[in-house]
């Protein structure tokens, strides 16, 4: 074989361990010494609502008619112990993200969607924004470890509570907010310094553990005259025990925020690594509520990962009362998931402090494609619900789904696609084959 | 002056009945029997003034805005937490994290306090009389902490806004991260003798030192990062012996 005949030897590409991706973070910690944080979620495939299909209603059921019949909608949440439960005429809450995490143009175009189509926003860390409050339909106000821009005034003014405890996209670390988002305006409602890098307080300072918080629930009642629901906000990780105990403290509901849930900053380590899928974290709630026999009186909402109705219908279907939605909410104001939002440069004028950027957000043109988008997703559950024969929202149950994969039978004990096949914990479900 | 038997009631009846009793225009009620209740006078909105004869348990009087609130015995973990304003006076010592988040008004503690008073304060006075634990006004925001006796470790760890002032002669060994020591100013030293003249504490404001933030900018903030020790390590290369 001469020169010209010899074949050509391929180089090897890695595409497994070494890829391109993981040569640059090992390239910035070389150089950089520390480790990343970014904004939004994290970019890792887990297993999501994709992998579950709704049954239809054919001769078992009777399906509802798309385009003529009715659909109820309307949600109250809360109705536990809290003598006014909150009613909200979709199970779409708008999640906590933060006035400083986003700009007071994204805050109140947030809180104007809310009021065209009856939700609930959630103020998220750093105070409540004058701006927001005038404009919100219902108003959830988050009790968190830094407390900052929180006084008595802001009990008098919720409609509902979340003791926060952890966020699906840095469980069991706190709120970050860079410097560059620190201006003026967000200083003075969380009395910090300008411009400084915050890592806000990382446990409450006003109860260590549950014994203690039982008490302080008692304060609380008392405070808001049992009136106004209390929730806590967790992110998913020992789901069961962490549920039982929220129960045991004697709220009258959870945030549960799945690992896949958008932040405005948080270590790349922390979204990739911590907490666990929306979905079988969901499912874990269900069944422990069912446990402990308060299913029906402990309202469930799930976040983390939330896009459209298909989401909304299966996450009810399983047992969930709402979802509550954060980067999709952006997404529909314009926000293209650049993933920097921890910068605070952002040129849509939704994650920046930027005077200059953000005027590039027109807050009624950005508050009525909020309310559109979910307007519509609403209706794409109904659409699916009709479908599987309810007229109710709320109605659609889990004998509805069906999972696609093995991995998401075993996950969440709904039977496989085309068989009675149930695997692993049961959830309620009949087996021909329990594996 | 009325009285009241705490021992007869639920801490929110009890507290339902001061409230009423202070809209009605009375100004003097006595608390006896309070056996370390918890949550006693929370949420108290108003004019009046309120002694309660022995013992407290957690969350005593707790955002609460207006009166004044006297304890003659010993008070729980989280006293005045949340406080608007108004003043919570203690006559003898308290548990942890007293004053957590208070927004305003003034606690003054004759005794001694344990760990984290003040923790994320962001305005309002705490006194202490006696000596403090660990981390005092710990990631405050604001509001002035002023603290007699010993000062426990790491003080003012992280605060972002606020004062703590001490006279201990050894608390620049006690600081914790992102603080320095400093020299009061002639406004802080005239605030401190006016308190002091308030409520009969007998100090010397010129005697005080000032804990501040370091949070003047940005990235002058440290945080935690792991001390790797390569020299210190090199004992236990072959077969040195390690012991944790
Ligand atoms: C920009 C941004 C800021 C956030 N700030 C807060 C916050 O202050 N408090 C909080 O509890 N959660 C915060 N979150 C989390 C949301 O409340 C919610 O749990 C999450 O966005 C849900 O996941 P999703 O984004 O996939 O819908 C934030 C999320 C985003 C995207």
């Amino acid at each position: 074989m001469n020169e010209e005949t010899k074949v050509k030897e391929p180089t090897d590409s890695v595409k497994s361990l070494w890829h391109k991706d993981t040569l640059a973070e090992i390239d910035y910690k070389a150089r950089a010494g520390k480790h990343r944080i970014r904004g939004c979620a994290t970019p890792r495939r887990m297993p999501n609502f994709d992998d579950l299909m709704i049954l239809p209603g054919q001769l078992t059921r009777m399906t509802i008619d798309t385009y003529r019949e009715d659909c109820e909608t309307r949600t109250v949440l809360g109705k536990r112990f809290a003598k006014k439960p909150l009613v909200i005429e979709t199970p779409v809450m708008i999640g906590g993200m933060s006035y400083g995490a986003l700009s007071k143009e994204a805050k109140t175009a947030l809180a104007k969607a809310t009021s065209l189509v009856g939700t609930v926003i959630s103020n998220g860390e750093g105070g409540i924004l004058p701006e927001e409050l005038e404009n919100s339909y219902r108003q959830s106000i988050q009790v968190l470890a830094s407390r900052m821009g929180f006084t008595k005034r802001n009990l008098e003014v919720a409609d509902m509570l979340e003791f926060v405890y952890g966020i699906g996209a840095k469980p069991g670390l706190s709120g970050h907010l860079m410097g560059s988002k620190i201006s003026a305006e967000v200083a003075e409602l969380r009395k910090l310094p300008i411009g400084i890098d915050l890592h806000s307080h990382p446990r409450s300072g006003d109860s260590f553990g549950a014994d203690d918080m039982i008490i302080k629930m008692e304060q609380m009642r008392e405070l808001t005259n049992w009136e106004v629901p209390i929730f806590v906000k967790m992110a998913a990780g020992r789901v069961r025990e962490d549920i039982k105990i929220a129960v045991k403290l004697g709220i009258d509901g959870i945030i549960l925020d799945g690992c896949q849930a958008g932040t405005g900053a948080a270590p790349v380590m922390a979204a990739d690594h911590l907490g666990i899928p929306t979905m079988p974290a969901l499912v874990q709630a269900v069944r422990t509520l069912e446990e402990m026999g308060v299913k029906d009186e402990v309202s469930l909402i799930i976040s983390g990962g939330i896009r459209d109705g298909a989401d909304l219908a299966k996450a009810l279907a399983i047992g969930a009362d709402a979802v509550a939605i954060g980067t999709s909410a952006l997404i529909a104001m314009g926000c293209r998931v650049c993933m920097r939002c921890h910068t605070g440069n952002c040129s849509f004028g939704i994650g920046t402090q930027n005077p200059e950027q953000r005027k590039n957000l027109d807050i009624d043109e950005a508050a009525e494609r909020v309310a559109n988008y979910i307007q519509a997703m609403t209706a794409e559950a109904v659409l699916l619900a009709k479908a599987a024969g309810k007229s109710k929202l709320k109605n659609m149950e889990r004998e509805d789904l069906r999972a696609l994969t093995l991995e998401t039978a075993a996950m969440t004990g709904i039977p496989l696609v085309g068989s009675d096949l149930v695997i692993g914990e049961g959830f309620g479900f009949t087996a021909n084959n329990k594996i | 002056m009325e009285n009241l038997d705490a021992a007869c009631y639920k801490s929110s009846e009890l507290n339902e009945i001061i409230k009423a009793k202070m809209r009605d225009g009375l100004q003097d009620i006595v608390i006896r029997n309070s056996h370390s209740m918890h949550n006693m006078c929370v949420g108290l909105t108003g004019q009046g003034n309120i002694t309660i004869e022995d013992s407290t348990g957690l969350y005593t009087a707790s955002f609460m805005e207006g009166p004044r609130v006297v304890v003659e015995g010993n008070v729980g973990w989280y006293a005045g937490d949340d406080m608007m304003s108004g003043e919570l006076i203690i006559k003898k010592n308290t548990g942890c994290n007293v004053g957590a988040y208070i927004n305003g008004g003034t606690i003054v503690i004759y005794g001694s306090t344990g760990s984290r008073v003040g923790y994320g304060m962001k305005g309002g006075s705490i006194i202490v009389c006696g000596n403090a634990g660990r981390w005092a006004a710990q990631m405050s925001m604001g509001g002035n902490l002023i603290i007699l006796g010993e000062l426990g470790q790491q003080a003012g760890e992280s605060m972002y806004k606020g004062a703590v002032f001490t006279r201990d002669t050894n608390a620049v060994n006690k600081l914790g991260g992102n603080v320095f020591l400093d020299e009061a100013t002639p406004e802080e030293r005239v605030m401190l003798k006016e308190l002091f003249d308030q409520y009969e504490i007998s100090a010397d404001p010129s005697e005080f030192k000032v804990i501040r933030p370091a949070t003047s900018g940005r990235h002058k903030y440290v945080l935690f990062k792991p001390v790797l020790k390569p020299k210190a390590a090199k004992k236990f290369a072959r077969g040195g012996e390690f012991r944790e």
